[in-house]
């Protein structure tokens, strides 16, 4: 599904990825941990295709494509997607004429006609039900006003309209508490299918209880230095992220 | 202040005689206006049409845009059929229909209305000395204006509106005005006159019919004690048009003005708008929003003149242009010695789609009281890329997500109107500009 190889990125001339290598299959659910300013969110601005990130050299295939050919708005109908870690507000539009427009970009891409306005109401109903979302939502502006709890679960409801093949999840599960984290780690779970892969960027092991990974990496200087199954998670939450950074040091 | 008319004397020699032999000929009205037309013919001569060398019109010249040919006097006798125009026949009001500045009584449908009434100025003005003796003319004296001048001198029609004193009214008076003129500089013209504690909504609608149009048009607009009268100007249909319009609003003391003006289509389009809050108490409200594209030229000229103590007023504008369009916005807030506890605010915002777009804001505070509340605030940007960034991040074509956000910036405007069909005709006019489709 998600092939990286030799990635080196810089933004502001900075160098943050360096020579950073993954491989995610289909289906499979990959974590990605690390402490902070390590490159997490770099790598997930980066697959986005944020204009900010300079990819110096290195390739990245989505599906078999050059993903790094392709602008923000065709990886997204391509599949991409990415549940931002701070989802922008944007007044005067509303999550219904967003979603809308969204949705018959991805279906006019493979030749479909836009959707029926009937059909995409019982859609949008039916996604908000998975991540507990009121119906009077759809006629807000899009996150304005929203709390970090209410701004994440309407990711995951965009990701569940737009049924992405890969999904990026941006440190998802920070600021939200106990209960915000449940419902949106259910609606994850809910999308878990055997054609659909994740990406799951976080700080915190306590994601993980929830969205069980199938592979987890530890992230350091911009590159991938550990990895392991999900007990690994288990074992950094324990010994903390200076045990890695120990590893790291010790090796060089 | 505002700033001395400049003697233009560059206005050549067969454009002047020709306004001048037009006027003589046609000055022989018996509707009782004759001196007030000679005094307004003579400050026009005074005036002339002003050039980009008079500060209000630094940015708009409209003197290179009116053919030397354009006549003022004659009129082409036309009468389009009912599906040439838009009768606007999903929102439910009296509708005056004005061919060229010209009452037309079969296209028109007033609603019978108790202490309403509404109809050909011309014919009011034959029956009744006492509207000439108190209103017509009177506030366009108030800030002498070439174009007001002009049009006082040769209107001989327009629309007389008129609520009697407690009334409100049931439904909207609204005025469509078409033009099709590409030879004439029609002069078009309101008098809306609401008594003390009255309420009414006027739409004014203008549409222009033929290739190239260009008109003149005034509006006075009288709100005594207590009223609120809402204006809503439509400047939808006004593609290849070329056209001044100017208002001017007395607001007496506890009473409301609201003007909100909406330009989605011209080539090039001034309005004027000159609001006196003469008695204490009393508020202005006026929104605008402007979409510009081609070459087209949109000027909103404000002026807010707070006479008295105690008077609230708020501008808020915002301006789209694109392409090589070209926008002006200039605020005037005045407030005189005597206008204690003043609040008065402003607020102009423009997005600029390409770099050869452009927009000339100018605020203008003159205060001389000094117990007051005043601020303005101008803007002018693109798009947030943030913004831009989220909505391609979901699939959507960068030329749609700036339509989108385009929509948005304009939709705040759009949703102070308080007519719901009104406000959804709109929605669906500026969707269209945008090529929107949801």
């Amino acid at each position: 599904m998600l092939s990286i190889k030799n990635l080196n990125v810089a933004i502001n001339g900075k160098q943050i990825l360096k020579d950073f290598n993954l491989e995610i299959k289909t289906g499979e659910v990959h974590a990605i941990m690390g402490p902070n300013g390590t490159g997490k969110s770099t790598l997930a601005s980066t697959l986005a295709g944020k204009e900010a990130y300079e990819v110096l050299s290195g390739e990245v295939k989505f599906k078999g494509k050059d993903l790094l050919e392709m602008g923000p708005d065709e990886r997204a109908r391509e599949g991409v997607f990415l549940a931002f870690q701070y989802p922008v507000e944007i007044p005067g539009v509303s999550v219904t004429n967003f979603m809308k427009a969204a949705l018959n970009a991805k279906r006019r891409h493979f030749g479909l006609d836009p959707m029926d306005a009937k059909d995409f109401l019982k859609l949008m109903k039916q996604k908000m039900e998975l991540v507990e979302i009121k119906k009077e939502m759809m006629s807000r502006s899009l996150n304005e006003g929203f709390s970090g709890g209410e701004k994440k679960r309407n990711e995951i409801f965009q990701m569940a309209m737009l049924e992405p093949s890969l999904c990026i999840l941006d440190e998802t599960d920070s600021g939200l508490d106990i209960d915000a984290l449940r419902i949106v780690a259910s609606g994850i779970n809910k999308l878990r299918s055997a054609d659909r892969s994740f990406l799951v960027i976080t700080h915190y092991q306590r994601l993980l209880n929830y969205i069980v990974p199938d592979v987890v990496h530890v992230m350091f200087g911009g590159k991938i230095v550990k990895s392991g199954g999900k007990e690994l998670a288990l074992e950094l939450e324990e010994k903390g992220y200076d045990w890695i950074k120990d590893e790291v040091t010790a090796e060089a | 202040m505002l700033p001395a008319p400049v003697n233009d004397q560059k206005i050549t020699m067969s454009f002047a005689d020709n306004i001048k032999s037009e006027f003589e000929l046609a000055d022989n009205h018996s509707d009782g206006l004759s001196e007030i037309r000679r005094d307004a013919f003579a400050t026009f001569q005074k005036l002339g049409i002003p050039s980009n060398r008079h500060e209000e019109w630094r940015y708009t010249n409209i003197k290179t845009q009116l053919p030397e040919a354009l006549s003022i006097a004659a009129r082409k006798k036309w009468t389009p059929s009912k599906d040439e125009f838009n009768a606007f026949e999903g929102i439910k009001a009296s509708k005056l229909v004005f061919l060229n500045g010209i009452f037309n009584a079969p296209l028109s449908s007033i609603i019978e209305e108790a202490g309403v009434t509404a109809g050909s100025l011309k014919e009011h003005l034959s029956h009744n000395k006492a509207i000439t003796e108190k209103y017509f003319g009177k506030l366009v004296n108030k800030y002498e204006d070439h174009f007001s001048m002009l049009n006082t001198a040769f209107v001989t029609d327009g629309a007389f509106v008129h609520v009697k004193k407690g009334i409100a009214a049931q439904y909207p008076i609204f005025i469509i005005n078409l033009y099709n003129s590409p030879e004439h500089f029609i002069q078009s013209r309101n008098l809306i006159i609401i008594e003390e504690s009255s309420k009414l909504d006027v739409i004014v609608d203008f549409q222009n019919l033929g290739a190239s149009t260009y008109y003149n048009h005034v509006s006075e607009c009288f709100i005594s004690k207590n009223a609120d009268l809402n204006v809503t100007k439509l400047q939808t249909a006004t593609q290849n048009t070329t056209a001044v319009h100017t208002l001017e609003a007395d607001v007496e003391r506890d009473a409301k003005f609201t003007c909100n003006t909406i330009s989605l289509e011209a080539k090039l389009i001034r309005n004027t708008t000159n609001v006196r809050l003469s008695g204490e108490n009393s508020q202005a409200h006026l929104n605008g929003l402007y979409y510009g594209n081609g070459k087209s030229l949109i000027d909103n000229h404000i002026l807010i003149d707070h006479i008295v103590a105690n008077c609230e007023s708020n501008q808020l504008y915002k301006g789209i242009l694109a392409e090589e369009a070209t926008g002006v916005f200039n605020g005037k807030i005045f407030v005189k010695k005597d206008a204690q506890k003043t609040n008065a605010f402003q607020s102009s915002k423009a997005i600029l789609l390409s770099d050869e777009a452009s927009i000339n804001s100018k605020p203008q505070l003159e205060i001389f009281a000094d117990d007051v509340k005043c601020s303005h605030g101008a803007a002018i940007g693109q798009l947030s890329q943030d913004e831009v960034f989220y909505l391609r991040a979901r699939g959507i074509h960068e030329k749609d997500a700036k339509s989108i956000l385009t929509y948005a910036f304009a939709s705040q405007i759009i949703n102070t109107i308080t007519i719901e069909e009104l406000k959804v005709y709109l929605d669906n006019k500026l969707k269209e500009r945008l090529h929107l489709d949801f």
